[in-house]
């Protein structure tokens, strides 16, 4: 990460401060931060190292980051706008077909599936690789810093931001032992005068886990990244449409769609097995929200392994089932209207609970077929749950199925079931099928339509439901969320801890006994404020272990008081912020 | 302090390109190859014979049939069986129906036993289909596709149709992922009569 | 469990009190603009413990909340910092010469501030309670936390702004924000309770998770913060055109009302201070909702609309905290960032979440 000059320098920096101890407040640490990205200062470098060099410092530079970001939030942009392939094919069809020449052109771009395209991935891996650019060395550079004592305390402590002197009763040496007691006491790392250095005087510092915490932030981070891979290498998602009374065995086949990460095959499927026993949706059904869905609660028997022990479970929306390592979540419902078809001969061909899709969620008016090929019958329709009718056509007024109505448009013919290619259950191909009704057949429940010229007939017998389940696995589920939190609190440490030194200095009173002590401190950045409390909570404390002879004139330092104040950044090295 | 920076900036590529390495070292060594023991037959992966020896067991099933009559399949040892999974409601299974029909004539008399394993379905429905297409070997109802379950444990069944031939001894001898074609049964149950 | 009508139909009767007490807190914060006395208070606000200024031999005046350079031009020019404030620190100035002072009393100050001011404050006090009252009434005739559909969510959130507001007048004296951030809260809640109204009713079953309390709290409390940051980055901004102004020589610096804005620098301090508050919360709030994603839907992210935005949000705050630390991207062009935050924030809030399907579509308006 390439360093920042202050606009200002600190006073303190100033070359009138004729010390020649430190070269700054925060001592040597802060200017050797100050090479930018002319890479070394007196090295010279072969050409190509040289640009590679070069290269490195920009990508992991604060400015990089600046603008990785941004392409970051731009990116995903699209990807929320647009329909995405991975949430909702059917709309991105949807798009093709209303923008017909625009849609090859973003889907060339990537834009029907952002956040699986090498462009958004280059822009987070590059991020990544200037955050661990920049983090790596600044750990190495905390380590050293944290086995570094604190600098000497600087001659004239005035000059600093937050100073204040008075009067002790206390001979230098006491003071200065008191000071060290207090900020000892305070945590703060100290540093003495060693043996043979003039002077009394103590260096404190304090906040190392600030930078901890920006580090543990970032680092984090990256394992949250390797744990979303790891999901999606290791993971799988599948759904699987049950309706009432019936089980599944959770393998490949018997699902409706499965979606394996890379390295994920079909033989990592738990191998339970499910029944639905009962589903129960209940709405509300009177006052203003007349019609809203107050519950959904499906309850199933299941077995985690075969032949293993049964046991009973309740998914409900937000109380997913954990079964083994999965989980089994209840995702939408809806209804199974069961028919009975027989052929031209009477003969039974067809008898099963039909789940029909609902196109309309709030009044579940759901559509639906019907294929009987052994009779040559297939029949289009539309359940209603509540039905009533609107000026002869057909409405549904309320969710439940409190007065269940089909309705049947019938054809008979070849539904092209023995050709070998595969159909959806839920759409029937009616080329080769001749209509057998000019309007649509309403049917109540129990109620029989014979078809015309012996073709045969369908009962309308009654009304199951379904529940369409989601049963997932993701093993960087946990590893994520412990990364987040992680994260989360180096943010706040890194937010809220100051790095910061005080200093005391005690020199020998002008009347003999006693001393003047001045205390001086600063932080490396106090953006997030409240040193001045700290600073004068210290001081008082420091003060208090020596009293001033009554009635002494209270020298005071104003200037020091408001120098540099605005400024946040006292410091040469950035360290703002996460 | 600037053999620091040279220091950090090499270890950080040096474990770049290790985890470079290893991604591309997974990437490309999974997804390839079938196990020891299987091999395809004219190449297509779909079609696959397990030699003598490399068998995997067949797990033994219990069920009952379309018509309610108990099937196990412990009851066919000594004979081959040809379990096909099926679903009246899927057209390339409806497709290979004759098929299977003639064969399963054509192979009783040499000891070979056909089975269904009719998934997702109800008897009226299959029943309808199999006596359309001349079937008069008897299919197990799952609509819960349990025995699928325990065969996917061994062999991939993904989808249906999905034949399986089991040889006497009860292990998987070959396998049709899809529909199946005379002239490859005819192939595979030749294979399956071979035990060592 | 229905709905309590009685306590529903209170809830909106205090809600529609608390604005119109808001609007006039707002006309008294204007009032004190046009009519309240001259001082220069405002810089006091970023500076509270001044123990060297407590030694100040200069006057009685000068102590606590004013800078010792302001105490020595106050001095010459009789202008006071809000008023003795000396008497607030009762040790400093007098029996403990040499000790160092303990900070001032904040409300003090603030009562010391005028008359325009104190009538101002004790309106926005007023109107909070009330506002909070609303809240909570509302939560309880619907038995659940209030914040389960937009307008819950605007009405909880400005008065989480409110209140944080009314925290930044007495730590920092800010009375000279007021017209402006409760100005933009009256704004809010206005809209929220014209346009955007719902009336009080059950959740659906997606909502019903103890994780609303969590996450959407969390969003409540981090957009009511960064609201606050979006007005003083505005306010921030118009300081620094105006300080341009007059450096160039095109303003008279006399303007009673922009001289009375803090000065930029201690606006961007304020506004950072503010952030890095808000932010913590809003990354809370986004892995509480991915947690609460994972139990209702499956997966813990999947680029629903609202998600990507709230990503997108975070993203730009992160991009403003990192300008402020690199060179050439502080001071305005930072707070730009900052604003285009909080302009994807309210995006995400009343455009993403109403007009673009997803799963967050719970928005109960139209």
């Amino acid at each position: 990460m390439t360093d920042v000059r202050t606009p200002q320098s600190k006073p303190a920096q100033s070359p009138a401060e004729g010390t020649g101890e430190v070269t700054g407040p925060f001592g040597p640490n802060g200017t050797d931060a100050t090479e930018s990205g002319g890479g070394g200062t007196s090295v010279p470098l072969d050409a190509s190292a040289g640009w590679l060099r070069w290269g490195w410092r920009q990508l992991t530079s604060m400015r990089t980051a600046l603008i990785l970001l941004f392409l970051l939030a731009l990116g995903a942009i699209p990807g929320s706008i647009l329909p995405q392939q991975g949430t909702d094919p059917a709309s991105v069809q949807q798009y093709y077909a209303s923008h017909p020449a625009l849609a090859p052109w973003l889907n060339r771009l990537g834009l029907f599936n952002v956040f699986a395209t090498p462009w958004f991935a280059a822009i987070y891996l590059l991020l990544f690789a200037s955050l661990i650019g920049c983090v790596v060395p600044r750990t190495f550079k905390l380590v050293g810093a944290a086995r570094t004592p604190p600098p000497r305390a600087p001659r004239n402590l005035k000059r600093l931001p937050h100073s204040t002197t008075y009067d002790s009763a206390l001979p230098p040496d006491a003071a200065a032992s008191a000071a060290a007691g207090i900020l000892g006491a305070h945590r703060f790392r100290l540093r003495r005068p060693a043996a043979g250095d003039s002077g009394q005087w103590v260096s404190a510092e304090k906040g190392y886990l600030r930078e901890v915490g920006n580090l543990l932030f970032h680092l984090s981070l990256v394992g949250i990244l390797v744990s979303i891979a790891l999901g999606g290498l290791f993971g799988y998602k599948a759904d699987k449409l049950l309706v009432q009374g019936t089980s599944f065995a959770d393998t490949v086949s018997a699902l409706d769609e499965t979606h394996f990460g890379r390295f994920a095959t079909g033989s990592d499927l738990a191998p339970f097995r499910m029944t639905l026993d009962n589903f129960s949706a209940s709405y509300i059904t009177s006052g203003q929200n007349e019609g809203q869905p107050s519950s959904f609660k499906a309850s199933v028997t299941y077995s985690a392994t075969p032949g293993g022990p049964s046991r009973q479970g309740v998914i409900e929306v937000n109380h997913p089932l954990s079964v083994d390592s999965v989980k089994v979540y209840l995702i939408g419902h809806g209804y199974a209207p069961v028919f009975k078809v027989t052929g031209p001969g009477g003969t039974l061909a067809y008898e099963q609970a039909t789940p029909f899709i609902p196109a309309n969620t709030a009044t579940m008016l759901s559509d639906g077929v019907v294929k009987a090929p052994n009779a040559n019958l297939g029949f289009m329709g539309v359940f209603v749950p509540t039905a009533i009718s609107d000026n002869g056509t057909l409405e549904s007024v309320f969710p439940a199925a409190n007065f269940p109505v089909v309705s049947l448009i019938g054809y008979s013919g070849n539904l092209g079931m023995n050709s070998g290619l595969s159909q959806s259950v839920y759409q029937l191909d009616t080329t080769g099928m001749t209509k057998v009704n000019g309007s649509p057949h309403v049917m109540l429940p129990g109620q029989t339509w014979t078809l015309p010229d012996g073709k045969g007939s369908i009962t309308f017998v009654g009304v199951q439901q379904w529940v369409s389940l989601a049963i997932t696995y993701d093993p960087g589920q946990v590893p994520a969320l412990v990364f987040g939190i992680l994260a989360l609190a180096g943010l706040l440490l890194s937010f809220f801890i100051r790095r910061r030194r005080v200093f005391v200095r005690a020199v020998p009173a002008a009347s003999g006994a006693g001393s003047i002590v001045t205390i001086g401190g600063l932080t490396r950045t106090d953006a997030s404020g409240g040193f001045e409390e700290e600073f004068a909570e210290l001081a008082f404390e420091i003060a208090s272990t020596g009293t001033a002879p009554p009635g002494a004139a209270a020298p005071v330092a104003p200037a020091a008081v408001t120098a540099g104040d605005d400024n946040p950044e006292p410091d040469n090295q950035s360290e703002t912020g996460a | 302090m600037f053999k620091a920076k040279r220091r950090t900036v090499v270890a950080v590529a040096a474990v770049a390109v290790v985890l470079l390495a290893g991604a591309l070292a997974v990437t490309l060594t999974t997804g390839s190859g079938a196990q020891a023991g299987v091999s395809y037959l004219n190449g297509n992966p779909a079609e696959r014979v397990y030699t003598a020896g490399d068998r995997p067991l067949a797990p033994d099933f219990t069920g009952t049939s379309l018509t309610g009559a108990p099937i196990k399949l412990a009851s066919y040892r000594g004979k081959i069986v040809v379990l096909n999974f099926w679903g009246s409601w899927c057209p390339p299974c409806r497709d290979e129906g004759p098929t299977l029909a003639v064969l399963a004539e054509q192979y009783a008399p040499k000891g070979v036993a056909f089975l269904g394993d009719d998934v997702a379905d109800t008897p009226a429905n299959a029943l309808d289909f199999t006596r359309s297409v001349g079937i008069t070997y008897p299919s197990l109802s799952d609509p819960g596709y349990l025995i699928v379950q325990d065969f996917s444990q061994v062999v991939p069944v993904n989808d249906t149709p999905t034949t399986v031939v089991i040889d006497r001894t009860g292990h998987i001898a070959g396998m049709v992922l899809g529909k199946v074609s005379y002239a490859t049964m005819v192939t595979l149950l030749s294979d399956a009569a071979v035990t060592r | 469990m229905p709905v309590n009508l009685g306590l529903a139909h209170a809830s909106s009767d205090f809600m529609v009190a608390a604005l119109l007490i808001y609007s006039l807190a707002v006309l008294a914060f204007a009032g004190d603009y046009a009519f309240g006395r001259p001082r220069r208070a405002v810089k006091a606000v970023v500076r509270t413990a001044e123990p060297a200024a407590a030694l100040a031999t200069v006057g009685a005046n000068t102590a606590g909340a004013a800078t010792v350079a302001e105490a020595t031009a106050a001095a010459g020019t009789g202008d006071v910092a809000g008023g003795p404030a000396a008497p607030a620190a009762p040790g400093s100035a007098t029996g403990g010469a040499g000790l160092p002072a303990r900070p001032t009393g904040a409300f003090r100050a603030t009562w010391e501030a005028g008359p325009w001011i104190r009538v101002a404050v004790m309106l926005s006090a007023v109107g909070m309670l009330a506002h909070l009252t609303a809240v909570i009434t509302r939560g309880l005739a619907v038995h659940r936390a209030p914040w389960g559909n937009m307008y819950e969510f605007i009405t909880a959130l400005t008065c989480v702004a409110a209140i944080f507001f009314g925290y930044i007048v007495v730590r920092y004296r800010a009375w000279a924000l007021g017209v402006f951030v409760m100005g933009a809260v009256v704004i809010a809640l206005g809209l929220a309770e014209t346009v955007i109204y719902t009336p009080a009713g059950p959740l659906v079953p997606a909502l019903q998770s103890y994780w609303l309390s969590i996450h959407v709290t969390a969003m409540t409390l981090s957009t009511g913060i960064f609201f606050v940051a979006a007005v003083l980055g505005i306010m921030y901004l118009v300081a620094e055109w105006y300080r341009k102004r007059v450096a160039a020589g095109k303003a008279e610096p006399g303007n009673a009302l922009l001289e009375r804005i803090p000065t930029g620098a201690q606006l961007d301090k304020l506004t950072y201070r503010t952030v890095i508050f808000g932010f913590p919360i809003w990354t809370f709030g986004v892995i509480a909702g991915a947690i609460w994603a994972d139990q209702a839907w499956g997966r813990y992210w999947g680029w629903d609309p609202v998600e990507t935005w709230a990503f997108i949000t975070w993203v730009i705050y992160a991009a403003y905290l990192h300008a402020r630390a690199t060179a050439g991207w502080r001071g305005a062009r930072a707070h730009y960032i900052q604003l285009l935050g909080f302009a994807s924030l309210v995006f995400n809030m009343l455009v993403v979440q109403v007009f673009i399907t997803g799963m967050h579509s719970y928005a109960g308006v139209g």
